[in-house]
């Protein structure tokens, strides 16, 4: 029994949180730009996917992980300017539905671009912490840990930025009352550019840091951008404490479930307890009714 | 109906008629593809453009209707209707689901939780072996309109034609008696104020789900006559990109006109066929033209036409702001009555 919990529960229970922690990155990218901009950004998947496809580009050319993950969410954030100024800035104060629809094309030229400029081949990135550390009498990969913790650090910094800075106040008022804001002299435009290039480089991050422990593919935004919606629907809009929670709860249970399913039969029964969420809590766990529907 | 629509339509319906003759064999499956995916926009405008509600999991309806025709034409016989028949139930039975759980919440809920039981059914299919996994299920059988008369049996495009064409005309006939009818009307009006229309006593939920029944079963109808163009049944028709595309079309041609889509779709597979034979990343020029719409021309293509002057404008509110919240609290940098302005009127 315990040899169960040690070689198989826990690294998996370990597994659920690391890729909790991963989805909690895109998770918090998605939601912020949510809230502020009230576009739901379909192409967050592919912003992600160009910070794994730079990281690679950075990797060749310096060897050295950490400057691809400096360059990754940079590039990215930058891309994010040009994306908000010229396809999301027409359409704010418009439903949002505009803006998923929008957002679904831009994903369509981001993933093609990617296959123009890298090919329809899988790459990997080596981790740069390729050893296993002992941990409560198991063994467990050194950079899932890194994993964890860097996660935890960059959701640390993201609430200290919410709650202890100007900057981050402003962005809060302005998911509040924008006009009020643009009222009071604070510019507006500059502040929704800031966010959508911070969302960005967010789901930059997130690309990089999962790929050493996955692959990288130009199907990569597509396959994730469900799962980041599944964490932003569940933890209810506009809410980035339920998304982050509703990331670890997807995260462990996609990994506790393939303890004794197929992985993916586990991806489908995922799918039909979201589906049983939604009929229980139709606004997720957090959700407010009435914003944005 | 006036006298120039009348004619106009005379002039269309024949020249559909004799097309085939006039067109080469690869032309004919383009132009089925056409129909199909015109049959699909359509049954996705009922929802999107009258109702107001975003499905993204539209794909899901359509992949059953092929996959259910398929396995119908490969292991009932060859005879056509019991393909079209079933998939229309089977479609229309997990539309009902889907219907019922996804109305509980509305908007971007609403349009998510159309997409997660979409990718569902996509799982479940790609991992079945039975059904092909992967690759999907192939050597679909030329299906037959009358089994055993040899001359019925639609195993050239040319003779499928015909037939698709007449399920679309009856299809298009069928739909808009639906949306002209007092039902459509009560679509429209949960579209336009979905408050009001409850406090006039209208069980809108009710509403929402039969239209996203009758929507989806269409949307099988449409995928249920791709096995016999084709001869298979691939897990492609169930991914959510399916789903956007059939959006696109809908966007394209204009909604809420259940004619906009037909036209958003033929162009749509003419541009596809056209682009994609020398660009091999032609989606590119099909995302841009997504977004190019939804910031300028959300009126689609037949919006363009009818701000040109070519086209009658229809008094009703047909084109009305995509669904969205009658205030959006808070969201809008000038003032709000730009939420869901630049909507071509007349």
């Amino acid at each position: 029994m315990a040899d169960y919990v040690l070689t198989i529960l826990l690294p998996q229970v370990l597994h659920g949180l690391v890729y909790g922690a991963i989805l909690a990155l895109v998770g918090a990218g998605l939601t912020v730009a949510f809230g502020i901009l009230g576009v739901m950004n379909f192409a967050h998947g592919e912003l992600l996917m160009w910070g794994a496809y730079v990281g690679l580009a950075a990797l060749a050319l310096t060897r050295n992980f950490w400057m691809a993950l400096a360059a990754a969410p940079l590039a990215v954030a930058i891309l994010g300017v040009v994306v908000e100024r010229t396809t999301l800035r027409p359409l704010y104060g418009r439903p949002p539905l505009f803006g998923l629809i929008a957002t679904f094309g831009l994903a369509m030229i981001l993933r093609e671009l990617v296959q123009i400029i890298w090919g329809q081949e899988t790459f990997t990135i080596p981790s740069p912490f390729p050893g296993v550390v002992s941990l409560l009498g198991m063994t467990y990969p050194t950079y899932r840990l890194f994993v964890l913790g860097f996660s935890g650090l960059v959701l640390g910094a993201l609430w200290l930025f919410f709650t202890r800075t100007r900057a981050g106040l402003l962005v809060r008022a302005a998911v509040q009352d924008p006009e009020m804001l643009d009222a009071l002299g604070v510019n507006l435009p500059r502040l929704f550019t800031f966010t959508f290039a911070a969302s960005a480089a967010l789901a930059a991050l997130a690309g990089l840091i999962m790929a050493p422990i996955f692959t990288v593919y130009s199907d990569l935004g597509v396959e994730t951008i469900l799962y980041a919606f599944l964490v932003v629907i569940l933890g209810g809009l506009g809410s980035i404490g339920g998304s982050i929670l509703a990331a670890f709860l997807i995260g462990e249970a996609q990994n506790l479930a393939s303890l004794w399913l197929d992985p993916r039969q586990a991806t489908t029964i995922i799918f039909a307890l979201m589906i049983l969420l939604l009929v229980v809590r139709p606004r997720g766990l957090f959700g407010k009714e009435g914003l944005l529907e | 109906m006036s006298w120039p629509r009348l004619l106009g339509l005379a002039v269309a319906g024949a020249a559909l008629l004799v097309l085939p003759w006039f067109v080469r064999v690869y032309h004919l499956f383009l132009l089925l593809d056409a129909i199909v995916f015109a049959l699909l926009a359509m049954s996705l405008d009922i929802v999107l453009g009258y109702a107001g509600m975003v499905s993204f999991g539209h794909a899901a309806f359509f992949g059953i209707g092929a996959y259910v025709a398929a396995l119908s034409l490969l292991h009932l016989g060859p005879s056509i209707w019991p393909a079209l028949l079933l998939a229309l139930l089977a479609a229309g039975l997990y539309g009902l689901l889907v219907g019922y759980v996804a109305t509980l919440g509305r908007g971007i809920y609403f349009a998510i939780s159309t997409l997660i039981f979409a990718q569902i059914v996509h799982q479940i299919v790609f991992y079945t072996r039975e059904l092909g996994s992967s690759d999907g299920l192939h050597g679909v059988p030329s299906p037959e309109i009358l089994p055993g008369v040899a001359s019925l049996v639609l195993d050239h495009p040319g003779k499928y034609y015909y037939f698709v064409l007449a399920v679309l005309a009856g299809a298009s006939w069928a739909a808009r008696r639906l949306v002209k009818s007092h039902f459509g009307r009560v679509l429209l009006a949960i579209r336009e104020n979905e408050a009001r229309a409850r406090f006039l006593g209208y069980r809108v939920r009710r509403y929402k789900v039969v239209g996203f029944v009758l929507s989806a079963g269409l949307a099988g109808l449409a995928g249920a006559i791709y096995p016999g163009r084709s001869g298979f049944a691939a897990p492609e028709f169930l991914h959510w990109t399916m789903s956007g595309e059939a959006i696109l079309m809908v966007l394209i041609g204009g909604r809420g006109t259940l004619v906009g889509p037909v036209i958003g779709a033929v162009f749509f597979v003419v541009l596809f066929d056209v682009v994609s034979s020398y660009w091999k990343s032609y989606p590119i020029l099909i995302g841009a033209i997504l977004i190019l719409i939804v910031t300028y021309a959300q009126g689609g293509l037949l919006g363009v036409i009818r701000r040109l002057g070519w086209w009658r404008p229809i008094p009703s509110p047909a084109l009305g702001p995509l669904p969205g919240p009658a205030k959006t609290p808070g969201r809008s940098l000038k003032s709000r009555a730009t939420t869901g302005a630049g909507d071509v009127h007349g």
